[in-house]
């Protein structure tokens, strides 16, 4: 069996692990801990000093105060507005580019094929004045439209590789059984590329749900209103309205991490087999 | 039911040339089969009679009308894929309907297809199963049900029988045969397994490197083959090959030089003098005290109602003989061979034949 499991291995090994798993665990789950337990530290442990210690009471009322004193519950709103969109739409242009790249020959379908891989190899900061100055000139600065289709542009990308191969993998004889029937090429899409693909449509929403949920850099240079501006980047502001209020921040951003974390679970079945069916092909 | 022509077909995959000129004509109602070493461009050859390959040049014809520039739907063929194609996400019923529910053909008739189908297959019991639910032979059969809902003029199957274990393939290969007599309609039939070829079709193209080697009757093909190709490729185990020189014995008879040292006078060659392949089928090989070949056997495959021999006459590779099922030659014994002059084939040195050794 592989791996051996840890009862079976040496004394020393199991040491080892007993030792170390703990210490790694600890140290990866170190921030969030620290964050979760500052959210609920009442304003006066941290005015007293008390940074790194037990709260002296669970202060729940963090996570209300931090609505009714801020602007955060227009930047959930503004995020949702943001990713819902930008998920559905770059997940259904993939769909049909990579339906397009995976089932026909054309000349240049390998030539798009790689610009595509390479375009997702370019660093996206290096094209931070360019991305802003066009949304600037077409009026879209600062609009949640104009957000959302800078995130759509970048995460297409991503996602017509991903779909591209998925799709490459569907036995070609199923398609192409389906047009010595007479199905129109559209149907074929429909009827069956779609339902096949389902685990990878529901593995690749719950990723780019989470790219764009926590995307921070364009978040900042593409919004400036209430109206517009997510939450990764409201959380932002919120350090500079109350300094000392840590507490708070702590909350926002224990709210913030939410919605993929739930999106996570709620979708990990279908994560989970989207990701071995694309490796063996099912 | 509808006659298939193909005239001048050629394809060309970039620079590399698969299919080389086929004509061919397809009387309809015939069943058919292509057969030939992998690489032979028999699996194209029906891709593009289905439309799914473009023909670079030449002619097609299904039912007297031409077809190069018809989409594969309208061309009144139905396909049957190696690898069944079964939409995993659709049960036998939806999978079986797909292309008449796609065309928005009337409800009431496309039941009526799909039952009458199910029936002749004896798929009732599985309508609503998944494809996943189903074993090899009734996926096999799901994907002919597919193609019979359409009413053809032509089928078209690819190696359809290649992912089935060897007594399902039996079933089939009666199954198929049964429902070509009742359906009426011409088949077209790809395979690399002659026995298939053989049993089932009326009508064998041999290929070889995109070209046509032979057509003709399953019986025309094994008796009287045109080529060394033809002649090793039908029949099995394959037919015994070695070279000769010829010569002269007056009367229209030539004389064959066989190894060991003595000859064997036939008749009715058209090479009279020089090299030339002589081949002899395992079956007309008798196993004697003193025959025109002498050996020592090598292998003896003993399979019941026949044994194999292999029998090293000092050629490079050991010749096979088909004997009786109790011989009592053992490994290696010394047997000698005598050759029934009616059953040996000479090939020129183009390896086209000279004489035919059908027996007559």
């Amino acid at each position: 069996m592989f791996p051996t499991p840890i009862e079976r291995t040496q004394p020393r090994t199991r040491f080892a692990y007993k030792v170390f798993l703990p210490i790694a665990l600890i140290l990866w789950l170190l921030p969030l801990l620290g964050v979760a337990l500052t959210s609920v530290k009442p304003a006066a442990d941290l005015d007293s000093g008390n940074y790194f210690g037990a709260p002296s009471r669970i202060a729940i009322e963090n996570y209300w105060l931090v609505f009714k004193n801020s602007n955060i519950g227009y930047y959930f709103w503004n995020s949702i507005k943001v990713t819902v969109p930008s998920v559905l739409v770059s997940i259904g242009l993939s769909l049909l580019a990579g339906f397009a790249l995976a089932t026909y020959s054309f000349r240049s379908n390998l030539i798009i094929f790689f610009m595509i891989v390479a375009g997702n190899y370019v660093p996206y900061q290096i094209l931070a004045i360019p991305v802003r100055d066009l949304p600037i000139n077409i009026n879209l600065y600062d609009t949640t439209l104009g957000l959302a289709l800078t995130h759509i542009a970048f995460q297409t990308g991503f996602c017509t590789l991903f779909m591209r191969n998925f799709i490459k993998a569907l036995p070609n004889a199923l398609i192409e059984s389906a047009r010595v029937e007479g199905v129109s090429e559209w149907r074929i899409f429909c009827y069956i590329v779609v339902p096949l693909v389902r685990p990878a449509i529901a593995a690749l929403s719950v990723l780019i749900f989470t790219f764009v949920w926590n995307e921070y850099f364009w978040a900042t240079i593409m919004s400036q209103s209430v109206d517009v501006r997510p939450v990764t980047a409201g959380i932002n502001e919120l350090s500079g309205e109350w300094k000392a209020r840590w507490e708070l921040i702590s909350a926002a951003s224990i709210l913030t991490a939410a919605p993929p974390v739930l999106m996570f679970f709620l979708m990990q079945k279908h994560f989970i087999a989207g990701l071995a069916l694309g490796a063996t092909k099912g | 039911m509808a006659k298939v022509k193909l005239s001048g077909i050629r394809k060309s995959f970039g620079q590399s040339e698969v299919i080389k000129g086929i004509d061919l004509e397809i009387p309809a109602g015939s069943f058919c089969a292509f057969v030939g070493p992998s690489g032979c461009g028999k699996s194209t050859l029906l891709r593009m009679i289905a439309g799914l390959e473009d023909i670079t040049h030449g002619s097609l014809e299904i039912g007297g009308q031409e077809m190069i520039d018809v989409a594969p739907a309208k061309r009144g063929v139905a396909m049957v894929f190696q690898s069944y194609a079964l939409y995993p996400h659709m049960t036998v019923a939806e999978n079986v309907t797909f292309g008449l529910r796609m065309a928005n053909h009337p409800k009431r008739d496309t039941e009526q297809r799909c039952l009458e189908a199910a029936r002749m297959l004896k798929l009732e019991e599985l309508l609503d199963r998944k494809p996943s639910q189903l074993s090899g032979g009734q996926r096999q059969r799901v994907a002919i049900g597919r193609a019979i809902v359409r009413n053809p003029d032509v089928f078209l199957f690819d190696e359809p029988l290649s992912n089935l274990d060897a007594a399902l393939r039996v079933e089939m290969r009666a199954e198929i045969t049964r429902l070509h007599a009742k359906l009426d309609a011409t088949m077209l039939y790809v395979t690399h397994d002659q026995v298939e070829a053989m049993t089932m079709a009326d009508m064998i193209v041999v290929l070889d490197k995109g070209m046509i080697e032979q057509v003709g009757s399953p019986l025309g093909l094994y008796h009287e083959p045109n080529t060394l190709f033809v002649a090793r490729f039908i029949g099995s185990p394959r037919m015994n090959t070695f070279s000769v020189n010829l010569c002269d014995a007056g009367d229209g008879n030539v004389s064959c030089m066989l190894p060991g040292g003595s000859s064997i006078q036939l008749d009715g060659s058209s090479l009279r003098t020089g090299k030339a392949t002589f081949g002899i089928r395992p079956e007309h090989l008798d196993v004697v005290a003193d025959g025109h070949l002498q050996g020592k056997a090598v292998l003896c495959e003993r399979l019941g109602s026949e044994t194999m021999l292999h029998v090293d006459i000092g050629l490079a590779d050991p010749i096979t003989v088909k004997a009786d099922g109790l011989t009592n030659v053992t490994e290696g014994d010394a047997v000698g061979l005598k050759l029934n002059p009616k059953a040996c084939h000479l090939f020129g040195p183009d390896d086209r034949r000279v004489r035919s050794g059908s027996l007559q």
